[in-house]
C-alpha cells in the first residue's frame, strides 16, 4: 500500500517532512528546503514573491502546512491532505492569474489539474479508485467545457467556473464529510452508552449493592430489605408509561402497598387492570384500600395479601384479599374505628362503598368502589 | 396419582434453577436444563418433555425464540412463561408465541408443581398479574376492522373469572363462588388463552408487532 502511494500523489512532495530545527512560522519552509537540499531563506522568499500574486504565496504556504507531516510523523492525517490539497489548488489557480493567464484558461487549467490529482491519489484521500476517478473525469470535463464555453463566448464562464469549483469541491468533500458525520455518531453513541453504563452502576451500588451489604449485616431483615429493593429496581426497569399520562391512580396504590409491606412485612401484590388520574374520591379510595391492607397484615397472619385494582368506564374498583385467619364481620364491634371509619366511612363520605367479606378461617376480601 | 411429569428448565440463572428444582413437588421430574435459547432448542427437541418452564428473558433472544423454533417440530411440548417482569408486552409477546400460562417467579413451589400439571393437562395458566394485562388488553369495545368479534372480545362470564383471578382467587374458589364446576372455569381460562394467542384486536395487535412476532 504504502510503496502505491509514494508512486501516486505524495512522490510530488518526496518525503517532505516540516522541520523541527531552524523554523520561523511553522517550518513549511525550513522542510522543503531540508528535502530540496537548498536554503530554507530561498524557499522562504520564493513564498514571498509569490504572495504578490494575489496572495498565492501566502495559500500555497498553508496549503503545504496542512498536507506535509509534522516531524516526526510518516503522514498527517486524512483531514489535513484534503485540505491542503485544495489549498495548493486554488494557490495554483492564484499564481496562474497573477501570470496574466485569462481567467477560464487558468480555472480549466486548475480543474484539470484537480481531476489528475484526485484520479491518481485515490487513497490519499480516503476515496474508492472508482469514485476518485468518477471526480477526475467530472473535473476535467468541467476544466474543458470552461474554457470552450468561453471561447464560444456563451458568457458561461461567469457562473460555470465557481459552479465547477463548488462540485469539485462536493465531489472531494462529501464522502470525506459522510465520513466525519459516521464517525462523530458512532463516537456520540459509544459516548451515551458509556454514560448508561456508569449511570446504571451508580444505581446498582446505590441499590443492590447498598441492600445486599445491609442483608449481610442483618440477616433477620433479609426479607423486608429484599422486597423493597425489588420494588425499587422493578420501578426504575419499567416506568409505568400510561401513569405518567393518565394520572397517578395505580402509582399510589403501589406505594400505599409498599408502605405497608415495610410497616407489617407481608408481601403485597398489586395486580392493576386501567388506571385514572388521582383525584379527592380516588385518594380517598386509596387511602380506605391501605387501611384494608394494614388490617390484612396485622390480624390475618398471612405472609401475602392481594390487591387488584380495576378502573373501568363507569367505576373504579380495588380488592384486597388475603387467604388468612378471617372474621365474623356481625361480631365486630361497630365501634371499632379501622373497618367503620376508615374504611366504610371513608368510602361512604365520597359516594362510595365497602363491602367486607369474611368469615372464620375462610380469610378476608374488603371490596371497595367509587364511581367514576 | 398424579402421573409424572417431564420437564425441561430454562432460564439463564443457575441459582434460580437449582431453586426451581428444589421446590418441585416429587410428580415432577426435571430431565434438563439450559440458560440460553441454542442450548434449549436442541435439548428440548431431543428430551420431548411433557413441559418446559421458561424464562421470558434469555441472553439470546428470550423465551419467545424459543417457542418459535421448537413448537413446529414438538406440537406436544407445553411451554409455562417464568419470569420476574412485569411489562405486559413482553408476557403477552410469549402467551402470542404459544406458552400455555405465565407466573411470576415468586410462586411458591407447590402452586408451580401444581401450575406444571394444568398446563401439562392441557389447560392454561394465569397468574393474577397475567388477568390484570389480559383484561387491559381488552378492555372497551373497541375492535379492529379485520378482527373476528368472536376473538376480539370476552364474555361476561370470561371477564368474571379473569377479574376473580386477578383479586388472588384459585380456579376452585372461583368454582365455588360462581357456583359451576371447577371443570368449566379451566375451560373459560382456556377460551381467553385461545382469544389472547388468536385476536387482532388492536391492542394486542400494537403488543406483537413491537415484539416482532407478525
Amino acid at each position: 500500500m504504502s510503496s502505491i502511494r509514494s508512486l501516486r500523489l505524495p512522490a510530488a512532495l518526496p518525503g517532505f517532512q516540516r522541520a523541527e530545527g531552524g523554523r520561523v512560522v511553522a517550518g513549511v519552509a525550513a522542510g522543503i528546503g531540508e528535502s530540496l537540499a537548498v536554503d530554507a531563506t530561498l524557499v522562504r522568499l520564493t513564498f514571498a514573491f509569490l504572495s504578490f500574486a494575489s496572495g498565492a504565496g501566502i495559500v500555497a504556504y498553508l496549503g503545504l502546512w496542512s498536507f506535509m507531516p509534522a516531524p516526526g510523523v510518516s503522514e498527517s492525517s486524512r483531514k489535513r491532505r484534503i485540505a491542503g490539497a485544495v489549498l495548493l489548488v486554488w494557490a495554483g489557480v492564484l499564481a496562474l492569474r497573477g501570470l496574466g493567464l485569462a481567467d477560464p484558461f487558468v480555472w480549466m487549467l486548475a480543474l484539470m489539474g484537480a481531476g489528475l490529482v484526485i484520479g491518481t491519489g485515490a487513497q490519499t484521500f480516503g476515496l474508492s479508485e472508482r469514485r476518485a476517478h468518477v471526480a477526475a473525469i467530472v473535473l476535467i470535463v468541467a476544466g474543458i467545457v470552461v474554457f470552450v464555453g468561453d471561447n464560444n463566448s456563451w458568457n458561461a464562464s461567469t457562473f460555470l467556473p465557481p459552479g465547477a469549483v463548488a462540485v469539485a469541491l462536493i465531489l472531494v468533500l462529501a464522502p470525506f464529510g459522510w465520513r466525519l458525520v459516521r464517525e462523530r455518531n458512532a463516537e456520540r453513541a459509544a459516548r451515551i452508552r458509556e454514560q448508561e453504563r456508569t449511570e446504571m452502576a451508580a444505581r446498582v451500588h446505590d441499590s443492590v449493592l447498598q441492600t445486599l451489604t445491609l442483608i449481610q449485616k442483618e440477616p433477620g431483615d433479609a426479607r423486608r430489605l429484599a422486597r423493597r429493593q425489588e420494588r425499587e429496581l422493578r420501578a426504575w426497569l419499567y416506568p409505568d408509561s400510561e401513569q405518567a399520562a393518565e394520572g397517578a391512580l395505580g402509582a399510589a396504590l403501589e406505594a400505599a402497598a409498599a408502605e405497608v409491606e415495610e410497616l407489617h412485612g407481608a408481601r403485597v401484590e398489586v395486580v392493576r387492570s386501567g388506571d385514572a388520574a388521582l383525584d379527592e374520591r380516588l385518594s380517598a379510595l386509596v387511602l380506605a384500600a391501605r387501611e384494608a391492607m394494614t388490617n390484612a397484615a396485622r390480624h390475618a397472619g398471612v405472609e401475602e395479601i392481594s390487591v387488584f385494582l380495576d378502573a373501568g368506564e363507569t367505576n373504579v374498583s380495588v380488592y384486597v384479599r388475603d387467604r388468612g385467619a378471617g372474621f365474623d364481620p356481625e361480631a365486630v364491634a361497630a365501634d371499632r374505628r379501622g373497618l367503620a371509619d376508615s374504611i366504610r366511612g371513608r368510602m361512604e363520605r365520597v359516594g362510595g362503598s365497602a363491602r367486607i367479606v369474611s368469615a372464620p378461617g375462610e380469610g378476608t376480601e374488603v371490596e371497595l368502589e367509587v364511581p367514576r | 396419582m398424579t402421573p409424572l411429569r417431564r420437564v425441561v428448565l430454562v432460564d439463564d440463572h443457575d441459582l434460580f434453577r437449582a431453586g426451581v428444582r428444589a421446590g418441585l413437588g416429587p410428580a415432577v421430574e426435571v430431565v434438563g436444563e439450559a440458560g440460553t435459547v441454542a442450548d434449549a432448542v436442541p435439548l428440548i427437541k431431543e428430551l420431548d418433555p411433557d413441559v418446559v418452564l421458561l424464562d421470558v428473558h434469555l441472553p439470546d433472544g428470550g423465551g419467545q425464540a424459543v417457542i418459535v423454533q421448537v413448537a413446529p417440530e414438538r406440537p406436544g411440548v407445553k411451554f409455562l412463561a417464568l419470569s420476574v417482569s412485569d411489562a405486559a408486552e413482553d408476557v403477552i409477546g410469549v402467551i402470542r408465541a404459544g406458552a400455555r400460562g405465565y407466573v411470576t417467579k415468586a410462586i411458591s413451589g407447590e402452586e408451580l408443581t401444581e401450575a406444571v400439571h394444568r398446563v401439562a393437562d392441557g389447560d392454561a395458566v394465569f397468574s393474577p398479574r397475567l388477568a390484570g394485562f389480559v383484561l387491559d388488553a381488552f378492555r372497551g369495545e373497541e375492535v379492529s376492522g379485520t378482527g373476528d368479534p368472536e376473538l376480539d372480545q370476552l364474555t361476561a362470564r370470561e371477564r368474571e373469572v379473569l377479574q376473580l383471578i386477578a383479586r388472588g382467587y384459585t380456579y376452585k374458589e372461583i368454582a365455588s363462588r360462581l357456583y359451576l364446576s371447577p371443570r368449566t372455569v379451566e375451560s373459560h381460562v382456556s377460551a381467553v388463552l385461545r382469544k389472547l394467542q388468536l385476536s387482532n384486536r388492536n391492542e394486542l395487535t400494537r403488543w406483537a408487532a413491537e415484539r416482532r412476532l407478525i
